[in-house]
């Protein structure tokens, strides 16, 4: 299949998915009734007595929303792919991995009982690992790979055995039946709940990166970017989201599960943050950057605040798709050069991707009007003022705030701003990249004003209607954090050198400890990943091959020990053959004598 | 060696004669007949394994037939 096929149909599948789903909007638009959900059983897979386990989908509200991010998001993607893989020789196997993972998330979210979501998450997980690891003869795109793989199956461990204490306790994996009984069978913070709804969090803490699973996400920058903006952005990573929104049932009866969601969500924020203030490498602070904001989506739902946190899904998938399509933008029409160290003054060479970066980054930093002000802003808000707010996640908030204003701008200053710092001759990328790049930047400033119809269709599913609870102080600051954050930014550099010199050598030991990730990959790897390592080879050696191998290995030489020292009995000598005939014989007699 | 199963082949029919005298009955008299009629036929077929293992062997040892060993 010739390349311009290859990419046509790429697409096309995925725009066609999208049309769909846009189809399957209008139709929940219009008949309201149809908005509690639809289940349409597609195969049946094994049917044991009363119990069976189907392939089966579920569309409302809840999942047509994420459906449309997935494709709509997608679609656009894959279009800037044609432009970004363009000189790849594994153009085609690009493009069927990035159909498998549409295809994998579509399923995941799609999924009307907990059996089918998994099988999503699990597959999810396989085209994530594939696609980071699509350059597969770069070694350190493999072990990004293998790693990010590694974590996600920890987090499929938990998925499976809540999966499993939802149908002892229920009887059922079907979301809608689980749901009805839910109410009825636990009590709130029952120990049976809290622990279903703790190791579905392992599960959406492992897809989402945040701590302590996330360390897979800054090394799955080495996937090429559109893969990175895909999955690492706009959808794979959401799913964590998407499965609280979705069972939020359950942890609306674990308030415990919930104040430690908030918690985790929060802590990622500012942690994640303040390593992206430090990264040269642009597509790292971006997944930093990533981190966050699922930070701030799991501080939402953690409150209860599922419509806004959704809200978020969305708005951060449009400019955070945006931002890791202009970086790309940038990386390419640079020549793959991806530290900031070395850009600068891209702004004239590349005009397109400047303002589209530009209008991005303002989103993510919450600029007023931005979409990204709008749903951040809700987030921030109510991270106090909801009945299970309180004012430190709301600091904790605004500091992160403050953070992504000023490290996504200071990555547009080194990039767009000043001179270039090294001869590298830059050009504007292609149309069909820049195109979904204005796309996606129409949609980042407008989407904001859709909030209102975001919550009333979501309501029908969550039950209740998102409050915006009136604090002009409170909003005042949480919009000026990002605007102090941006400020920063601005003021640190456009400093003379000597100074940001002196400032970087007061600051040194935070400084390292920020770069090196909190050597929590360090911290990991020995404490977990050598000792599983020293224990593999133990089985090996002592187990596998002194211990079993070896017993194995007996018993045919003792066989043939044994059978040696018996053939010697065979003399070949008739006299011997006589005597024991004789021998013999008086047994025999003896026995019938003395019967 | 054919010397020891010549020996055993008379003290059973001695043994059977014995006892047929002894027991008044014709049974054992009747069977010792039969015994030395298969001893004849049996020294026969003995004689020629004999005499072949001289000729292939010059060597009357049994104790160096073991072709069979292992």
């Amino acid at each position: 299949m010739s390349r311009e096929r290859v990419g046509m149909f790429g697409c096309a599948t995925v725009g066609l998915s999208f049309l769909v789903t846009l189809v399957a909007l209008s139709e929940l638009l219009l008949d309201v009734e149809k908005q509690k959900g639809a289940v349409s059983t597609l195969y049946n897979w094994v049917t044991a007595g009363s119990f069976s386990l189907n392939l089966s989908i579920l569309i409302d509200p809840l999942s047509v929303f994420m459906l449309l991010i997935v494709t709509g998001v997608g679609f656009v993607i894959h279009v800037y792919s044609v432009g970004y893989m363009r000189e790849d020789p594994e153009y085609s196997r690009f493009f069927a991995y990035m159909n498998l993972f549409i295809f994998s998330m579509s399923v995941l979210v799609m999924a009307a009982d907990f059996f089918f979501l998994i099988v999503g998450w699990a597959l999810v997980g396989l085209a994530s690992y594939l696609l980071i690891g699509f350059w597969k003869e770069k070694t350190s795109a493999v072990l990004a790979a293998r790693k990010a793989f590694v974590m996600n199956v920890i987090g499929d461990v938990g998925m499976v055995i809540a999966a499993f204490m939802i149908f002892d306790h229920l009887g059922t994996l079907n979301f809608l039946d689980v749901f009805a009984l839910a109410e009825e069978a636990f009590r709130p913070n029952d120990d049976a709940i809290l622990l279903i709804t703790l190791f579905l969090l392992v599960g959406a803490f492992a897809k989402s990166a945040q701590i302590p699973l996330h360390t897979w996400l800054p090394d799955a920058m080495e996937g090429p970017t559109p893969v990175s903006a895909l999955i690492h952005a706009a959808t794979m990573v959401t799913a964590g989201v998407y499965l609280v929104a979705r069972c939020h049932v359950l942890y609306e009866l674990a308030p415990y599960t919930m104040y430690l969601i908030a918690t985790v969500g929060v802590v990622t924020a500012i942690f994640a943050g303040s390593m992206g203030m430090v990264q040269y490498d642009i597509k790292r602070v971006i997944a930093y950057s990533t981190m966050s904001q699922l930070g701030y989506m799991f501080l939402a739902a953690g409150v209860g605040m599922y419509s806004i946190a959704m809200f978020h899904l969305m708005t951060h998938a449009f400019f955070k798709a945006l931002l890791f399509l202009s970086a790309g933008s940038v990386i390419h029409g640079s020549n793959d050069e991806q530290d900031i160290r070395q850009m600068g003054g891209l702004r004239r060479a590349m005009p397109i991707t400047h303002i589209t970066f530009l209008i991005g980054s303002l989103a993510l930093a919450g600029f007023p009007l931005t979409s990204g002000f709008f749903s951040k802003e809700a987030i921030i808000i109510n991270a106090y003022h909801s009945d299970m707010g309180n004012i430190v996640f709301w600091a904790i908030a605004v500091l992160g705030a403050a953070m992504t204003g000023f490290y996504i701008f200071r990555v547009y200053f080194y990039t767009f701003v000043g001179q270039p710092r090294t001869s590298v001759h830059a050009h504007e990328s292609p149309r069909i990249m820049t195109a979904p790049l204005v796309l996606l930047a129409f949609f980042s400033l407008t989407v904001g004003f859709g909030g209102h119809m975001v919550d009333d269709f979501l309501a029908t599913y969550f039950g209740m209607h998102m409050p915006h609870p009136d604090d002009p102080v409170f909003e005042t600051i949480g919009v000026g954090a990002g605007l102090v954050g941006i400020a920063a930014a601005i003021i640190f550099y456009m400093t003379g050198k000597d100074r940001l010199e002196f400032i970087k050598r007061m600051l040194a030991p935070i400084y390292d400890l920020l770069f090196h990730k909190y050597y929590i990959d360090e911290i990991y790897d020995y404490l977990i990943v050598k000792p599983t390592r020293a224990t593999g080879a133990f089985m090996e050696k002592k187990v596998e091959r002194d211990g079993i191998d070896m017993a194995v290995d007996q018993v045919g030489t003792q066989v043939r020990e044994a059978s040696q020292i018996i053939s010697l009995w065979q003399s070949g000598k008739v006299r011997g053959y006589a005597f024991n005939m004789i021998v013999g014989v008086v047994i025999i007699l003896m026995f019938v004598v003395f019967q | 060696m054919f010397m020891s199963v010549e020996l055993m082949l008379n003290s059973v029919n001695f043994l059977l004669v014995g006892y047929s005298n002894f027991l008044k009955s014709v049974d054992g008299q009747i069977f010792a007949l039969m015994i030395m009629a298969v001893a004849a036929a049996e020294v026969v077929v003995g004689l020629a394994i004999i005499l072949t293992i001289f000729r292939t062997r010059h060597d009357m040892d049994v104790d160096h037939i073991d072709v069979l060993k292992g």
